[in-house]
């Protein structure tokens, strides 16, 4: 992959499906979530396909296409995309033209509260539950993020080639948020939460601990040696893992 | 049986993140033992086969600082000749003539070597061997083998590592261990451009299990590196001189053209050394390859007390004996709990791993437990015994061990 086509796939794959957990935490997002059920899709020629469906109020975002999508959003290139994601250009409605109200308001509304968890400054940290979403999201946003990256990205499946099969359970203590990364001949799949029998273990002792640690403002081998970051069993696993969380900010500058 | 605590090399370590990136960095960094409270971070003192760390604990030491110690520390022998050396000059504007001295030494105690090259690191003589393999040959490319290590200059890491490049590692090949068609394979796909070959004597990477060479394996590297002109470099720094005094490829049976040492060469004095045959002395000559404090005399003056003293002992014997009898009797004691320990390696340089949870979870918990009894026990990296391991320790070891599972077992 090159660079646009995997930044196209973090942005869908990794950064969108972030609305599943924003409409279950965030009140203001559940609010806007609830106003209408409607799926949308996104395409993108030549690259990643994926849709949003807010249903009674819960959102699903999942990757492929849906044939009853009410609005389907096409992108002429995986960097007309990623241009979009960064406010520089529209989508094309392909079908749906008559919601387009939705996307431009509620849409629009819900993206933006999902942008504000994602970009945090110290004054909005300072705020226990912000702190707590943005700590849930960045947590799954980097989870998902590996995933794409050990395919997309060439310096990270440089390293993911000496990745142990295996899962890696990344959890906040005392209970959570967690997930899963599960390593197989060079690929990796997410599981969000807990997972039974890992292959190695990275508990945070708490969510500042692993904020910052996932925010990279902390050095991982003090935090490591002071119990403050608590490593068990395959520690190549999680070498490899930080390795691999090193090319995020690559494609995704908070 | 009483277990260790460890105040003040905690206050220690939290002074030190924040003045020193790591607290402590590179192989001494802490984040590997596991768990970290079971282990001491600071070391006070040291006699023999032991050392004390900065609340008292006193520890049987099998790692042995990593490698270097292989007489005991504070060795008499070995530091009154540093002490000598040292009073006569250490660091001056000319090298000493111990320095000519112990490269006499080396070239009649390594088989292969006809002179020797002085440095300080490991890493400082595997940069300067690939850099003589590509003058001889004037070639470019290095063929390794993957998870080998050969230190931390940017081409032994792999791009991806912080810091790293991909033109770091542009002309490094690395194939699997004992695969001689990947050898083969790698010379086929690099005509007339590989410069040389480097590997341990035998495959000792961290977290796995260490693999001897397979049989015919080193001589047929020899026999490929000679049909193709390849430099044939070995990695001696962690096997030289616990396996033979020699040069471990008397052990398994084949000629080198060069051998990297450091670690056991001085008992704990910094020095490195590359040796090589005559047939590639000039190309060596012409490598511009120094450092400041590379023509230190104390270090040499140790190196040439270590040496001797090995020699005297038969050191490679004892560690040998030592070793086999730690393996039998921790393999013994295992069983006794109901769990199968693996033992890889050399004896002398054991790998350890209780096979019962892949996940090595298991075997972290039980290291842990040892350590704060007092055997100081590595659950990721080869162990290392010294000729100062005694059967006091053996016993003492053996003790904790059957310990450290009982208290495993109540856990689980």
């Amino acid at each position: 992959m090159n660079y646009e086509t995997t930044l196209a796939a973090l942005n869908l794959q990794a950064v969108l499906p972030n609305l599943m957990d924003l409409v279950r935490h965030d009140p203001t997002a559940a609010a806007i979530a609830a106003s209408r059920d409607i799926c949308i899709q996104f395409l993108v020629r030549g690259g990643p396909a994926a849709y949003v469906a807010f249903k009674n109020g819960a959102c699903t975002v999942e990757n492929g296409q849906r044939a009853d999508a009410d609005v389907k959003l096409w992108f002429a290139s995986c960097r007309h995309l990623n241009r979009m994601f960064k406010n520089q250009a529209n989508p094309v409605p392909i079908k749906g033209l008559t919601r387009i109200g939705y996307l431009t308001k509620e849409f629009k509304k819900i993206t933006a509260r999902m942008e504000h968890f994602l970009t945090p400054n110290d004054n909005a940290l300072a705020q226990p539950d912000y702190m707590a979403l943005n700590t849930l999201l960045t947590l799954n946003t980097a989870a998902r993020a590996i995933c794409i990256l050990v395919e997309g990205d060439k310096a990270a499946r440089n390293v993911a080639a000496g990745m142990p099969d295996g899962t890696l359970l990344l959890k906040v203590l005392p209970d959570g948020p967690a997930a899963g990364i599960t390593f197989r001949n060079r690929r990796a799949t997410m599981t969000a939460g807990e997972t039974e029998k890992p292959s190695a273990l990275m508990l945070m002792k708490d969510l500042k601990t692993a904020n910052d640690l996932l925010n990279q403002k902390l050095d991982p081998f003090a935090a490591i040696a002071l119990g403050d970051v608590r490593i068990w069993g395959q520690t190549p696993m999680i070498d490899c893992l930080d390795l691999i969380l090193e090319r995020i900010p690559h494609y995704l500058q908070p | 049986m009483k277990t260790y605590t460890y105040q003040r090399s905690r206050e220690l370590f939290e002074k030190a993140a924040r003045l020193i990136p790591c607290g402590i960095y590179g192989h001494f960094s802490p984040a590997p033992l596991i768990p970290p409270d079971h282990y001491p971070f600071y070391a006070e003192k040291a006699a023999g086969s032991r050392f004390t760390d900065v609340d008292g604990n006193e520890f049987i030491d099998y790692m042995c600082a990593y490698g270097p110690m292989v007489l005991g520390y504070n060795h008499e022998g070995v530091d009154r000749a540093a002490a000598e050396q040292l009073r006569k000059g250490n660091c001056l504007s000319a090298p000493s003539p111990v320095m000519v001295e112990l490269a006499e030494k080396l070239v009649d105690t390594v088989a292969i070597a006809d002179w020797a090259y002085f440095a300080k690191n490991g890493g400082d003589v595997t940069t300067y061997a690939t850099m003589v393999a590509r003058k001889a040959t004037g070639r470019n490319k290095i063929i390794l083998i993957k998870g080998g290590y050969h230190g931390v200059a940017p081409w032994t890491q792999g791009y991806g590592h912080h810091g790293i490049t991909e033109d770091d590692g542009r002309h490094i090949i690395r194939i699997p261990w004992n695969d001689i068609p990947a050898l083969q394979a790698a010379i086929d796909q690099n005509p007339g451009d590989i410069a040389g070959f480097m590997a341990c004597p035998y495959h000792h990477p961290t977290f796995v299990d260490n693999v001897m060479p397979a049989d015919g394996y080193w001589q047929n590297v020899e026999r490929l590196c000679r049909q193709h002109g390849i430099v044939l470099m070995v990695d001696d720094i962690r096997c030289g001189f616990r396996l033979d005094i020699r040069g471990s490829n008397e052990y398994f049976g084949f000629k080198p053209d060069l051998i990297c040492f450091c670690k056991a060469i001085a008992n704990g004095y910094p020095i490195s050394a590359l040796v090589g045959t005559d047939a590639i002395k000039n190309d060596a000559a012409k490598v511009f390859y120094t450092g400041s404090y590379w023509f230190s005399a104390v270090p040499m003056a140790a190196a040439m007390a270590t040496i001797d003293e090995m020699k005297r002992i038969d050191a490679v014997g004892l560690m040998l004996a030592y070793g086999e009898k730690l393996r039998d009797g921790l393999i013994a004691t295992a069983k006794r709990h109901g769990f199968d320990l693996k033992v890889t390696g050399h004896p002398s340089m054991p790998y350890l791993r209780i096979t019962d949870d892949p996940s090595l979870m298991l075997h972290q918990k039980w290291c842990g437990e040892c350590t704060r009894r007092g055997a100081f026990f590595t659950s990721h990296h080869n162990w290392f015994v010294s000729s100062a391991h005694t059967a006091e320790d053996l016993a003492l070891t053996l003790q904790i061990a059957d310990e450290a599972f009982e208290a495993v077992k109540k856990q689980s």
